[in-house]
């Protein structure tokens, strides 16, 4: 038995493939060559998060941190998780140039800088082989991540890329290390010249290119990494977009990046950094409180028009999507990318 | 979203033009397209109070520079990104309010009471880009359809849509240093009386035509700018099979965005190829000097999905006509002046290190190609130089008659009655063309007729400068009108630039113009009546016939 799947995209563009009753949507749209934002294929991460609006499914087993009870009740759905029962239309938070038809094979890089930016916080810089169809080129768009494996190993894992695309092989990423995390234990062990493998960049977390409205960027921790990539490339193109961030830590000591900051403020007029401290253990002179608890300042200060960018933690991200909504922003100018520990 | 503008528009029983779908056939959405409306409209508001100030003595080159480059952005397949249309309105507000102020400043010290202008001119636009597309519908193309009727939104917007063009050209020129006082006039004046919405058929046909005597003016200079910079078109040569090597390719019309380019590739190993209407590069001294400029790659605008994607290095695309990019280049393409694209990089001041860097990271092309070649640079200078040869053939025989078979590529089928046209035109008869739709036929061998080549590409689309200059040249030589000559025009419309071409021919009384692939969406039933009646326009028929009856027509 197959069913047809539909897929429509923020720019109204649709896509159509058929998914078998064995198969997920996001399996199915991989065989017709389609590869919607992807990373964990297991429920975990909400890459693929997208809104069924008519026909039956069933989902397979999900966190429930990343698509709550009463999204599942609104239609929200996982592409990885979804099994058709019947012909289903998908909406996607997306555009169509976010769905690649084809899909780059994994790339060999070696860690060309490890270096500790922030407690439990590291910054990984990557040099990519050159490949003889690319060359060192890797495109990609601000915000979206890649997955990062370590060759001979099953250990993969997905991280925002902190800097620009650029012709010379070079990615950065922000990467807090986990107490229990596997790739955290190989990131405190690695050395310079070590080799990982690079997947292909993914995820729709990307600016809305056709708003002009303000922007509004709330990170959590190392959050900071696709608001980085996409402040860098604002700054190399000269848009210089309204645009406020609020980069949240629980301590004064996880502040990261501050000099890359304040470069930025110099080529954008236009952006507004407050660093918000959540338990501060000095005589912290600036915002106490969470990034959410700064965005509700901010949105009873200010009208409705921004545009929301959320990178953080679950937790963050569902608290701050609420002061949004609350405020009259409509949710489909909420952009979230969450994090979630592994 | 309405928009009608350009030749691909979507045709239906319903009513032509793109509005009932998101986004229209050139893959401009809905919001974009409404911005563009509202850029026009307070470019209007700019224009009637600079008319006014100009009245009074006062002029201001900087709204006069905004009103040529704000068009230009409007053009089909120019810019297609809404934000920059948010910012340019904005732009425009200041503009206006300067123009404003300067205006009022003027009448109060020549003691004239002020004018109480309305419409564009007290437009405020919201400063949000939700609430400007609230407005746009006031600015909409066809607001006023069930008041005045299609004729008069038709012929209002044949006369904006040649405005554009003549901006765009006009915007050409300026870059290069051309510029002259009663361009300006003419267009801010043209704008003025638009923002009256007028609704009398016959003064709008008028102004239309005087639309196109200010194209005539505009071509004149761009022409002056172009030779003026780079010397005049001569006969050669260029290149159309790849060079080992690093390259970049160049593509629209900015003949200064190219001679930057070339200026800071200079020595840097890396070649230069043009694309599309950048062909007749190859026909300037002053270019065709630089070494790296090796040749020509790919056709024209249409098929550069497929060409671009092929292509071992970065693009540059200095105007129209761009399609989305697609993926496959998307990271690698690069805009220019006017131009732009949501998350395509913009160079600015002409700085290009951003494309030469990726030139320099790419592979370029890994060995030559097999030389192939076409011949360029038949301006007016090179014609003319040869009138008296060209004369002695009409008068002859040896010369039958004369097609100037150009204008604009596309993607539609139809357009394959130029490929006929060409290759079915008696050998007797020598081929005129210019613009992209060249391609179409341009790598054909033609032969000559006594040692003057059947094909001669004049040049770029505003190059009908020197077409319409070599017309006038042989009705003195025969102490005939134009339209006397032995001359058939087979004339390819896409863009706007075209309808700006189109107007300065009508206004020069040119009569029997084939027009094609499609008449405009604009050009409704009781229009083309009257171009008809007017200028005998004709749609396009079958090849062979349309040839057929030129011909005899002639005899």
């Amino acid at each position: 038995m197959s069913y047809k799947i539909t897929l429509s995209t923020r720019d109204k563009q649709q896509f159509e493939f058929t998914c078998t009753a064995e198969q997920t949507v996001q399996e199915a749209a991989e065989a017709a060559s389609l590869y919607p934002p992807f990373s964990c294929k297991s429920g975990i991460c909400g890459a693929c998060l997208a809104t069924c609006k008519t026909g039956k499914y069933s989902l397979a087993s999900y966190s429930d941190e990343v698509l709550s009870a009463e999204a599942v009740a609104q239609g929200d759905i996982l592409l990885c998780r979804t099994i058709p029962k019947t012909d289903l239309h998908i909406s996607v938070p997306y555009t169509a140039d976010n769905i690649p038809q084809h899909i780059h094979k994994p790339r060999t890089a070696q860690i060309i800088a490890l270096d500790n930016i922030a407690e439990r916080t590291v910054k990984l810089v990557l040099q990519l082989e050159a490949d003889s169809e690319l060359g060192l080129a890797f495109d990609f768009e601000p915000g979206q991540f890649v997955e990062l494996e370590v060759p001979g190993t099953k250990l993969m894992r997905a991280y925002s890329l902190a800097n620009t695309p650029n012709w010379d092989g070079r990615l950065e990423f922000l990467i807090r290390l986990q107490e229990q995390g596997q790739f955290s234990a190989f990131l405190q062990q690695a050395v310079i010249g070590q080799s990982l493998l690079v997947h292909a960049p993914s995820g729709a977390f990307v600016l809305n290119k056709q708003s002009a409205n303000p922007r509004c960027f709330i990170a959590g921790g190392t959050g900071l990494s696709p608001f980085l990539a996409m402040l860098q490339r604002a700054a190399e193109w000269g848009e210089d977009h309204p645009t406020q961030l609020f980069l949240g830590v629980n301590t004064e000591a996880e502040i990261m990046c501050q000099a890359e900051l304040a470069a930025l403020q110099q080529s954008l007029s236009h952006l507004a950094v407050q660093i918000c401290v959540w338990k501060p253990v000095t005589d912290w002179s600036g915002f106490i409180g969470t990034p959410v608890d700064a965005l509700r300042n901010y949105l009873q200060q200010h009208n409705s028009t921004q545009d929301i960018y959320l990178c953080g933690p679950p937790r963050l991200v569902a608290g701050a999507s609420e002061i949004a909504l609350d405020a009259g922003i409509d949710k489909a100018r909420i952009y979230s990318e969450r994090f979630v520990a592994s | 979203m309405f928009c009608y503008q350009c030749e691909q528009t979507t045709r239906s029983d319903n009513g032509d033009g793109c509005g009932t779908a998101n986004i229209g056939v050139c893959g401009k959405d809905a919001t974009t397209s409404d911005l563009q409306d509202l850029l026009v409209y307070a470019i209007k508001g700019i224009a009637q109070y600079a008319t006014l100030a100009r009245e009074l003595g006062q002029t201001d080159k900087e709204a006069d520079a905004f009103i040529l480059y704000g068009l230009f952005t409007t053009l089909t397949n120019v810019n297609f990104s809404a934000p920059k249309f948010v910012s340019l309105i904005q732009e425009a507000a200041a503009h206006r309010d300067r123009m404003q102020a300067l205006y009022e400043t003027a009448a109060k010290e020549q003691g004239h009471t002020l004018a109480n202008l309305q419409g564009a001119a007290t437009w405020k636009p919201a400063t949000t880009q939700a609430a400007l597309q609230i407005q746009a519908a006031s600015a909409a193309i066809d607001k006023d359809l069930d008041t005045v009727g299609a004729d008069i939104i038709g012929l209002r917007a044949m006369m904006l849509y040649g405005l554009k063009g003549v901006a765009a050209y006009a915007y050409h020129a300026y870059v290069l240093g051309g510029e002259d006082e009663a361009i300006y006039a003419g267009i801010e004046k043209s704008l003025a009386f638009l923002a009256g919405e007028p609704s009398d058929a016959g003064a709008l046909l008028k102004a239309n035509l005087e639309v196109g005597h200010i194209n005539l003016k505009v071509m004149e200079t761009l022409d002056a700018a172009n030779t003026g910079n780079f010397g005049a078109q001569e006969p050669a040569a260029a290149r159309i099979s790849p060079v080992k090597g690093k390259a970049i390719l160049v593509s629209g019309h900015d003949l200064k965005d190219l001679y930057e380019l070339l200026e800071q590739t200079r020595d840097s190993g890396i070649n230069i190829y043009t694309h599309g209407e950048m062909l007749p590069a190859h026909a300037y001294p002053k270019l065709r000097a630089f070494p790296h400029l090796i040749g020509n790659y790919g056709s024209a605008w249409q098929n550069q999905h497929a060409e671009f994607a092929a292509f071992p290095g970065p693009i540059l695309m200095t105007s129209n006509c761009l399609i989305e990019p697609a993926p496959a280049y998307r990271s690698r393409i690069f805009t220019a002046g006017p131009v732009g694209w949501p998350g395509v990089r913009h160079i600015e001041n002409h700085d290009f290190s951003p494309v030469i860097q990726v030139a320099k990271a790419m592979p370029g092309y890994q060995e030559d190609a097999e030389e192939k070649t076409v011949t360029v640079g038949f301006g007016r200078h090179a014609v003319l130089s040869v009138a008296d040869k060209v004369i002695a053939g009409v008068k002859s025989g040896a010369i039958r008659h004369f097609f100037l078979v150009g204008g604009c590529d596309g993607a539609a089928p139809g357009r394959n009655y130029y490929t006929e046209i060409a290759e079915q035109t008696p050998k007797d008869c020598v081929i005129m063309t210019l613009g992209c739709g060249k391609y179409r036929f341009h790598e054909q061998e033609f032969g000559d007729i006594d040692g003057i080549p059947r094909l001669l590409d004049i040049g770029q689309c505003n190059d009908a400068y020197s077409a319409i200059q070599i017309a006038g040249a042989l009705a003195n030589a025969f102490e005939c009108d134009v339209n006397e000559l032995p001359l058939s025009m087979m004339i390819s419309w896409f863009e706007q630039k075209a309808v700006a071409v189109l107007l300065s021919l009508l206004a020069l009384g040119i009569k029997g113009i084939h027009l094609g692939p499609t008449l405009p969406a604009f050009i409704t039933p009781a229009v083309l009546d009257i171009l008809v009646e007017e200028f005998a326009i004709k749609a396009n028929g079958i090849a062979r016939d349309d040839l057929a009856v030129a011909l005899q027509q002639a005899a």
